[in-house]
């Protein structure tokens, strides 16, 4: 009878030891949700050192994704990529965290070299920074890594990754940068508070040379083509493997910062040519002085010109013209 | 040249000089008209007269279609053998201004009964309206600054690269006509600004009409002249011969642009053309404080203008800012946002970015299209902005708008190209001008005879002008000396004739290509035509079904449709984005999954095009990228960019290429049985001239589909669908094909058979007679 007491205790004893135990790992994976949300409402990437890195994400039932990007932000780890990075990842997780698709199936931590490199270690991890998906199950695959060297880490880019990874869609919205709006209004204020002060004498409102010099400034800039420069963004000189230096592109299709200052500055110098010739023609002022300016006009018309021509047929194959230099 | 506004001393005189210089304009306006015609024929010549590029041949094919069917019929058009299964209604998604233009054109001339065919009709149309160009061009000059200066601007825009680069003869597009609607739009408008007459704004909201109707650019126009009256207000000159001006213009010009099928509501429902409306108010605003500040004192007026003037500018910036909330207003659309930030095509539309004419310009190209005029217009401008006046106003912030789309889109250099002559023309006759002049006087023979014969009319002029004019010219011949003027006339002069020759030899290398039919010389000078794309064309018009659907990428759809007649997927006329990524998707998936999109859109045939045979740059390949890159924007699940660069982020078809562009449909269309081909003794099998490499994935069998035709230079790869029980059957050898017959008839087909009757005897030949139990 004690025996029989005996072994229903053990039984039962056992059977709640059961229930207890997966009723803990249930209860601890929802607590790990739970507690994982808490942390994401306070602020949108984690930081996890190794111990948490161990709770959250190898712990193994998981119903979540994590993204995490491990960094190096101390100061004297000099990783002035990891800054940016970090900036574009916390607009991205802020972007989630804000919109309407949040949910606790993702989360955004960031681990530190300095607070886990046992982490490092044991995701051989040898570089700053890296962007890595921890998907709800299994292990990262290869395509789990975000590759940075390719695609670069914009918010965008990373929200796109994050969408092939895990279905989650992000619209990144980037906090509006308040330095351009706040540099145009201290312009606009410096510009209204000069027209005020200046009320009474608004004359030079109407200097042409001014509006003249401006707009024919303005043409410059755009046919020499610096708005390409600004969306293609391409190297002030180019040097090759010998140490020369190539002011000009070879290509037509393509042009180097300094390249387009020497082209602006030809065109500049064609125009000032004419313009000394027909002030010179006018007929008004020294009759030596005009003669000079003739001579002057003729020279920057005739020479500046050849050079731009010239800078145009090494950029031209078999471009069959020139005019007083090859 | 012309000197404008010379002084005439007696009405023979008067007569003689207004007619030779009126002989003169005629004859310049003439040659420039011939010039620039003759200079757009390089095409016709070395080739053939047949419509060039991909967009012509829908523009051609559309005009054939009214002519055949009546304007009527052609609005109502639905195109069912574009965009399968979607279809396209093209009256109401064309600007039908062009195969007006011809239509009408043939429509005369079969009046007269020159039988003219509609093709050579379309062919010749842009050359010929690039002389009404030039005409317009000088009117307009004329009106900004002087006749001289339009001569010379009306002969620099007949031969300037930049506009020819459109026009050519056989570039069959809207920009062939618009320009000339666009330089007689704004003479108008000056014209109507500078009297203040309402014939004048009706001709010009007309001509505008016609503009609207030819080409999309017209937004161009209903923002720039806003612009400029409202420049004009802010400078002060305001005056009733704006205000009658404009509003005419405003309202009828409205009016009429809503009458256009293709752009419907759109002038009052979307952002582009708020300015204009906007414009239209202030003026009226204007109008109105100018009329108050007649009847009310100066402090009244004051406080009037600022209050009224700030609640009303809330409220229309309120006003707009809601419509436009609410749905009332459309925002901008893609293409004219990515104008102004320069990076958004690239991030948020592929199929914008991956046109080539939207990407910016280089200095290089400003040059090449424009040659010496770029360097020269910054001083017309100068002069322009110098001397002032309400139409000068117009065409300073026409230079500085379109020098800023020009540097954004390579495309927009069109928009620049006549500002840009009428511009260096102002700066050239106003070098020439000075230049000759003095030249002539210093002589002074002709001023003096001219006197001499008429002394007693002399009188009646400004006596006292003339011996002044003459000291002062004497002078000058001292300061400046003959020789000076004379070389730096004959400079002048040798850079014109540089500008002539570069316009010359540009038209004729780099916009005089029909693109259909290429021609490749040897080393001995022999020309060789490839003509690929007509024979491609020519087989599927040939040997395919009438209702057969062509899959290719989009660059192709308008050419199939216009020389092979079938049914394409997708066309150069990107409307929906979607359905382009699902034919772009079909080329960069494998082939089983390709099959499945492929018999969901029920294709027939493939077409690729592949140069890697003669070293074609513009082949598939070469665009398969932004195949990829548009169907990723659709389907990022199944199409990925990255998986088609190798792990170093190189796109490469050779054998470290990756594998999943190596077994993509594109690649496989492409190289089939390619690794067989030795192009020549030095080279391996399978090398690609294109690209310089031997392809990766050599011997492969097509499993879904099967070559169908491929040209002689093996630039148009046809391949055909294969029906869903061609393949993954075992080949059955033609001796076994034969179904044996076999004496064994199942009951189940006889008692199926209606009308049987029962117990009725059977009988089956080779069997005994038997009734049945």
């Amino acid at each position: 009878m004690k025996h029989l007491y005996l072994l229903l205790f053990f039984a039962l004893l056992i059977v709640l030891n059961v229930t207890g135990q997966q009723k803990r790992q249930s209860h601890n994976m929802a607590e790990r949700v739970q507690q994982l949300t808490d942390m994401a409402n306070k602020r949108a990437v984690l930081r996890f050192n190794a111990n948490r890195f161990k709770d959250f994400v190898k712990s193994t039932p998981r119903n979540y994704s994590v993204v995490i990007m491990f960094t190096a932000m101390a100061p004297q780890r000099q990783c002035q990529v990891c800054r940016h990075a970090s900036d574009e990842f916390t607009i991205v997780a802020n972007s989630f965290r804000y919109s309407q698709a949040y949910s606790n199936k993702l989360y955004f931590a960031v681990v530190d070299f300095d607070e886990g490199s046992d982490v490092f270690q044991m995701l051989r991890l040898n570089t700053a920074p890296v962007f890595i998906h921890f998907p709800p199950k299994g292990k990262p695959k290869t395509a789990d890594t975000m590759d940075i060297q390719r695609i670069g880490f914009a918010a965008e880019t990373i929200a796109k990754w994050i969408h092939e990874r895990t279905d989650i869609q992000i619209r990144v919205f980037r906090p509006p940068n308040y330095s351009g709006t706040f540099a145009l209004i201290i312009l606009f204020g410096i510009v209204a508070a000069f027209l005020y002060l200046r009320r009474n004498n608004l004359e030079f409102l109407y200097n042409k040379t001014m509006w003249g010099m401006g707009a024919l400034f303005f043409c410059f800039a755009m046919t020499s083509g610096q708005m390409w420069n600004h969306i293609r963004g391409p190297p002030f000189i180019h040097k090759n493997q010998n140490g020369q230096i190539a002011y000009i592109h070879g290509s037509s299709q393509g042009q180097f910062v300094f390249e387009t200052y020497i082209v602006m500055f030809l065109n500049a110098a064609v125009v000032l040519g004419i313009i000394l010739l027909t002030e010179s023609a006018r007929g008004k002022g020294d009759p030596k002085r005009r003669k000079i300016f003739a001579i002057v006009g003729l020279i920057l018309l005739s020479v500046f010109f050849s050079l731009l021509l010239s800078v145009f047929r090494t950029k031209t194959q078999g471009y069959p013209y020139s005019f007083l230099f090859k | 040249m012309v000197q404008a506004g010379s002084k005439k001393s007696s009405v023979s005189k008067i007569n003689t000089k207004a007619g030779i210089s009126s002989l003169i304009i005629f004859v310049v306006l003439l040659l420039a008209w011939i010039a620039g015609f003759s200079s757009r024929l390089f095409a016709v010549i070395r080739f053939e007269s047949i419509i060039h590029e991909f967009d012509p041949w829908f523009n051609y094919r559309a005009t054939a279609y009214m002519v055949k069917h009546g304007f009527y019929n052609f609005l109502n058009w639905f195109d069912e053998r574009a965009w399968y299964p979607l279809g396209r209604i093209v009256g109401g998604t064309v600007y039908p201004g062009l195969m007006l233009t011809s239509g009408s054109i043939h429509y005369i001339l079969h009046l007269l009964h020159i039988n003219v065919h509609i093709r050579d009709v379309c062919v010749f149309l842009a050359p010929v309206f690039s002389g009404l160009t030039a005409i317009s061009t000088y009117f307009l000059t004329k009106e900004l600054w002087s006749a001289g200066a339009g001569l010379f601007a009306a002969c620099f825009i007949a031969i300037v690269p930049g506009y020819i680069s459109r026009s050519v003869a056989g570039s069959y597009d809207n920009e062939g006509i618009a320009i000339f609607a666009l330089q007689f739009t704004y003479f108008l408008w000056i014209k109507s600004v500078k009297t203040g007459s309402v014939f004048w704004a009706v001709a010009a909201s007309l001509s505008y009409f016609y503009m609207v109707s030819a080409w999309g650019g017209y937004v161009f126009i209903i923002n720039l002249i806003p612009l400029h009256v409202f420049v004009l207000l802010l400078m002060g000159r305001y005056s009733n011969r704006l205000f009658t001006s404009y509003t005419t213009f405003y309202i009828l010009g409205l009016i009429f642009s809503m009458q256009i099928p293709f752009v419907g509501f759109q002038p009052i429902r979307t952002s582009e053309h708020m300015a204009a409306g906007g414009v239209f108010a202030l003026l009226f605003a204007v109008g109105v404080l100018k009329y108050m500040q007649s009847m009310m004192s100066k402090s009244e007026f004051k406080s009037l203008v600022v209050f009224g003037g700030l609640i009303s500018a809330a409220v229309v910036f309120l006003g707009v800012v809601l419509l436009t909330y609410a749905g009332y207003v459309a925002p901008w659309s893609g293409r004219f946002y990515s104008l102004w930030d320069t990076g958004y095509a690239k991030i948020h539309i592929p199929i914008i970015a991956s046109v080539s004419e939207h990407q910016p310009t280089t200095w290089f190209s400003f040059f090449f299209d424009l040659h010496i005029l770029v360097a020269t217009f910054p001083a017309g401008l100068w002069y322009t902005i110098k001397n002032i006046n309400d139409e000068r106003v117009f065409v300073v912030l026409y230079a500085l708008s379109a020098v800023y789309f020009a540097g954004v889109m390579v495309r927009l250099m069109l928009t620049l190209t006549p500002v840009v002559c009428i511009l260096s023309g102002i700066a050239f006759s106003g070098l020439l001008e000075l230049f000759l002049r003095e030249d002539d006087s210093s002589r002074g023979e002709d001023s003096e005879e001219e006197e001499q014969s008429t002394p007693s009319k002399r009188l009646y002029d400004k006596a006292g002008k003339v011996p002044k004019m003459k000291h002062e010219q004497s002078r000058d011949t001292d300061n400046i000396g003959p020789n000076l003027r004379s070389i730096v006339t004959v400079v002048i002069l040798l850079l014109l004739m540089l500008f002539a020759v570069h316009c010359t030899w540009v038209t004729s290398n780099a916009y005089s290509s029909p693109s259909i039919v290429l021609a490749s010389y040897g080393s001995d000078g022999t020309r060789q035509i490839l003509d690929d794309f007509r024979e491609a064309y020519f087989w599927l018009s040939q040997n395919t079904a009438d209702d057969a659907r062509i899959m290719s990428w989009w660059d192709y759809g308008y050419q199939i449709a216009g020389m092979a007649n079938r049914t394409t997927l997708v066309d150069n006329n990107t409307w929906n984005n979607s359905h382009i990524a699902l034919v772009g998707k079909a080329m960069s998936s494998n082939e089983s999954a390709a099959y499945e999109i492929m018999t969901a859109l029920d294709v027939d045939y493939v077409l690729v095009i592949f140069g890697g045979v003669i070293g074609y740059s513009g082949d598939d390949i070469n665009k398969f990228l932004w195949m990829v890159r548009i169907a990723e924007g659709e389907h990022p699940k199944d199409i990925r960019e990255s998986d088609y660069f190798t792990e170093h982020g190189e796109f490469r078809v050779d054998a470290e290429g990756s594998p999943t562009l190596l077994n993509c449909l594109m690649y496989k269309l492409s190289y089939y049985r390619f690794g067989e081909l030795k192009l020549d003794y030095r080279s391996p099998a399978g090398f690609d001239r294109t690209r310089n490499a031997v392809i990766g994935h050599k011997d492969f069998q097509l499993t879904y589909l099967e070559e169908a035709y491929t040209t002689e230079h093996w630039l148009v790869r046809v391949y055909r669908v294969k029906k869903p029980d061609e393949f993954n059957r075992p080949r059955i050898p033609i001796a076994n094909r034969i179904v044996k017959s076999s004496n064994y008839i199942t009951k189940k087909n006889i008692k199926r058979k209606k009308g049987t009757i029962k117990n009725k005897p059977l009988v089956v030949k080779g069997k005994r007679l038997s009734s049945k139990q």
